[in-house]
């Protein structure tokens, strides 16, 4: 019974999960054809700039696009060549976009790893001590420096890290070194800042959303009959509020990856110069190489797709409440 | 009943009117080259009188009732002020400030008042290094960047942009979220579907590379960044205002109107909208920080309009000359941070104070 019944809600979850993907690259690709300018233009303007003979630079580049085909065939070559693992040909570093993708994305995955712990476990702490001394002044100094913390803007933090503690006080590098290597204190050392600015919006957010989760629980009438009994309120709190409060939680902090994580690791990257995806979607932007604006954009979408697919799955399994909605 | 309906004409004619005059003087007399930014004025100012400020005036003693409420948390006082004084020095501070554009190399790097700096520079004539001492003075309040570009002309400037990209973007976004919310809960069925499946793709975009990829695409101007960020930024909103309609279809009021004959269009314009106005706005004031910080974040990674001074582009400016001049880093990073607190305090001030179950 109950297996049969989470089998087919991840069948039709997973249905529904490719036609959102296949939604995102009809908006791609919709948005690419609209744009004043074709992917070609782009394209030959940086050929030509070179001295390469048009001719020859239009020819190779419809080609390669497919440009000289009708419209319905251009979209389902996107589509194909996509799901096919062909993401497209990055001029302004000479490779498959794929490839640029493998060599960097560790940079930007280390640094959402690091901040999400970071923010995560201090965060989830400050929240739920807050939650259980409600109105204390400790409550008072969460709930103010979280406020901060959600209005601060990300990459004019990093800007003044970098001021203070690489300018100033010459603690660290101004800039990050990618001759070290990546399992190593150094490199633990130089992402100190970035983590810091990454992770101070997501920590403040984190903050928020356990203490009023918390307290959503703290009022149900389960904890006062566990206190009833005469449990300890150590037991209290950890095993029948916080269990509770984890899931919706998780939900929320999945959500934030998308609208708020993503977005900031891209601009941490470029005040740091980490040579992450974010940073190299923004070094294409200036060399006007689309593909790989276009990749990026993608992936990280996909990348959410997936991250919801998977927590809406795990969650329907773990809280029987939903399972018979 | 009668007079209100007065002002809801006014209100539709009016902005009509005005953009019919404008695009016609923008055709027939070329030497006025309207800016696209003046149509999305008139017509959002137009949709702003309709559904907020009408409703407010017909129900003073409500709104009398919420600012009491409102003026409890200190807080949002407070924000309210900055908010009110930021939008005083956007309209008046370009009159008494140099301009925000004007290069004087013989005044760069001038710290801010009271701050004094002391570097070398290399001087052409002798081919040596020599120390020169530069101190703030009321010329410049802020002092000048590597340009010598006067720091508070700029921030004054950047407060302007911020405020219109904020102010406008959020207007098209709540007017698009509203409607789309508003018309998938009232007509359910295959229209919801299809509206709701179209906002998690949306959604499911991380909305700040969409915004790059976008404006990668259509190119930087002020225009273009108000408009994308309005047209992708409605989906939370869309959301909300659903689930609100939801719950506001089936009581008594709706189907006495759909009873005595008055069409959808109808139902869901003078009947479902007004009624999520005190949401509307708790999600407009917590929504302007975001797209305020979205532009600004455009602008630093250089993806701004070029021809506008906006925070983010002094922002971009003085990173690269943090070991010369920091205060050209720290001026328009505070203004912003700043002026998203304000947003934010408001917000959340304007939230207790429409909750019935907050005891304030």
């Amino acid at each position: 019974m109950k297996k049969t019944w989470l089998r087919d809600y991840i069948i039709r979850r997973l249905l529904y999960a490719i036609i959102i993907a296949w939604g995102i690259l009809t908006v791609t690709f919709v948005l690419v054809r609209i744009g004043p300018t074709s992917p070609a233009d782009k394209y030959l303007a940086n050929l030509a700039a070179r001295g390469q003979d048009a001719a020859q630079v239009i020819a190779a580049v419809e080609a390669r696009y497919g440009l000289d085909q009708p419209i319905y065939a251009q979209y389902l070559n996107y589509i194909g060549n996509l799901v096919q693992g062909d993401w497209g040909w990055s001029f302004s570093t000479s490779m498959p976009v794929i490839e640029l993708i493998q060599t960097h994305w560790i940079y930007s995955f280390q640094l959402i790893l690091l901040s999400s712990i970071f923010a995560g476990i201090i965060g989830i702490l400050i929240g739920i001590y807050s939650a259980v001394r409600q109105y204390s002044r400790t409550d008072y100094i969460a709930t103010f420096f979280s406020f901060i913390g959600i209005s601060i803007p990300n990459f004019w933090l990093g800007v003044m890290l970098i001021l203070l503690f690489a300018v100033q006080f010459g603690l660290f590098k101004t800039y990050y070194d990618t001759s070290l290597p990546l399992f190593s204190l150094a490199n633990l050392k130089q992402l100190i800042l970035p983590v810091i600015t990454l992770g101070t919006g997501m920590l403040a957010g984190y903050t928020r959303y356990t203490r009023s989760a918390m307290l959503d629980n703290l009022r149900k009438e389960f904890v006062r009959t566990a206190r009833a009994k005469g449990l300890p309120e150590r037991t209290v709190i950890g095993k029948h509020v916080f269990r509770n409060a984890i899931l919706p939680l998780i939900t929320i902090i999945m959500f934030d990856l998308g609208s708020i994580v993503f977005g900031g690791a891209y601009l941490t990257e470029i005040v740091f110069g980490i040579p992450g995806l974010g940073r190299i979607s923004f070094n294409a932007i200036f060399a006007d190489d689309y593909a790989v604006v276009v990749a990026i954009t993608l992936i990280a979408a996909f990348l959410i797709l997936m991250i919801n697919l998977i927590t809406d799955i795990t969650y329907t399994y773990l809280d029987p409440r939903i399972r018979y909605d | 009943m009668t007079k209100r309906f007065g002002i809801r004409n006014l209100a539709l004619i009016l902005p009509a009117l005005l953009i019919g005059l404008t695009l016609l003087l923008d055709i027939f007399v070329i030497e006025t080259i309207v800016e696209p930014l003046v149509y999305l004025y008139i017509a959002l100012g137009g949709i702003f009188i309709i559904y907020v400020i009408s409703p407010l005036y017909a129900s003073r003693r409500l709104v009398n009732y919420y600012w009491q409420r409102v003026k409890r948390n200190r807080l949002a006082v407070a924000g309210l002020g900055f908010i009110l004084f930021l939008i005083l020095l956007a309209i008046i501070g370009p009159f008494l400030t140099a301009d925000p554009t004007a290069v004087s190399f013989e005044e760069k790097n001038i710290p801010p008042v009271g701050f004094t700096l002391k570097e070398s520079i290399y001087e052409l004539e002798t081919g040596q290094f020599i120390t020169r001492t530069a101190t703030g003075d009321w010329q410049h309040p802020l002092g000048t960047d590597n340009k010598g570009r006067d720091l508070l002309a700029m921030i004054i400037s950047g407060a302007g942009v911020s405020l219109q990209v904020g102010l406008l973007a959020t207007g098209i976004a709540l007017a698009l979220g509203t409607l789309i919310g508003v018309i998938s809960a009232y007509f359910g069925g295959k229209t919801d579907n299809i509206l709701m499946r179209f906002t998690d793709i949306m959604m499911t975009f991380p909305f700040f590379l969409l915004l790059v990829l976008i404006v990668f695409i259509f190119g930087a101007n002020l225009a273009i960044i108000v408009l994308v960020i309005g047209l992708t930024g409605w989906t939370g909103t869309a959301r909300l205002i659903r689930s609100e309609t939801l719950s506001l279809r089936t009581r008594e009021f709706i189907m006495a109107a759909k009873a005595l004959g008055a069409s959808d269009g109808r139902v869901v314009l003078t009947h479902l909208v007004p009624n999520v106005i005190s949401l509307i706005i708790v999600i407009a004031t917590l929504s302007i920080p975001g797209v305020i910080v979205a532009e600004a974040a455009l602008s630093f990674i250089g993806l701004g309009d070029p021809a506008v001074t906006s925070w983010g582009m002094v922002l971009r400016a003085g990173q690269q000359t943090l070991d010369t001049a920091w205060w050209v880093a720290v001026a328009p990073g505070v203004m912003l941070f700043l002026t998203v607190l304000a947003f934010n305090f408001v917000g959340d001030g304007l939230r207790d104070a429409f909750d019935p179950r907050s005891s304030l």
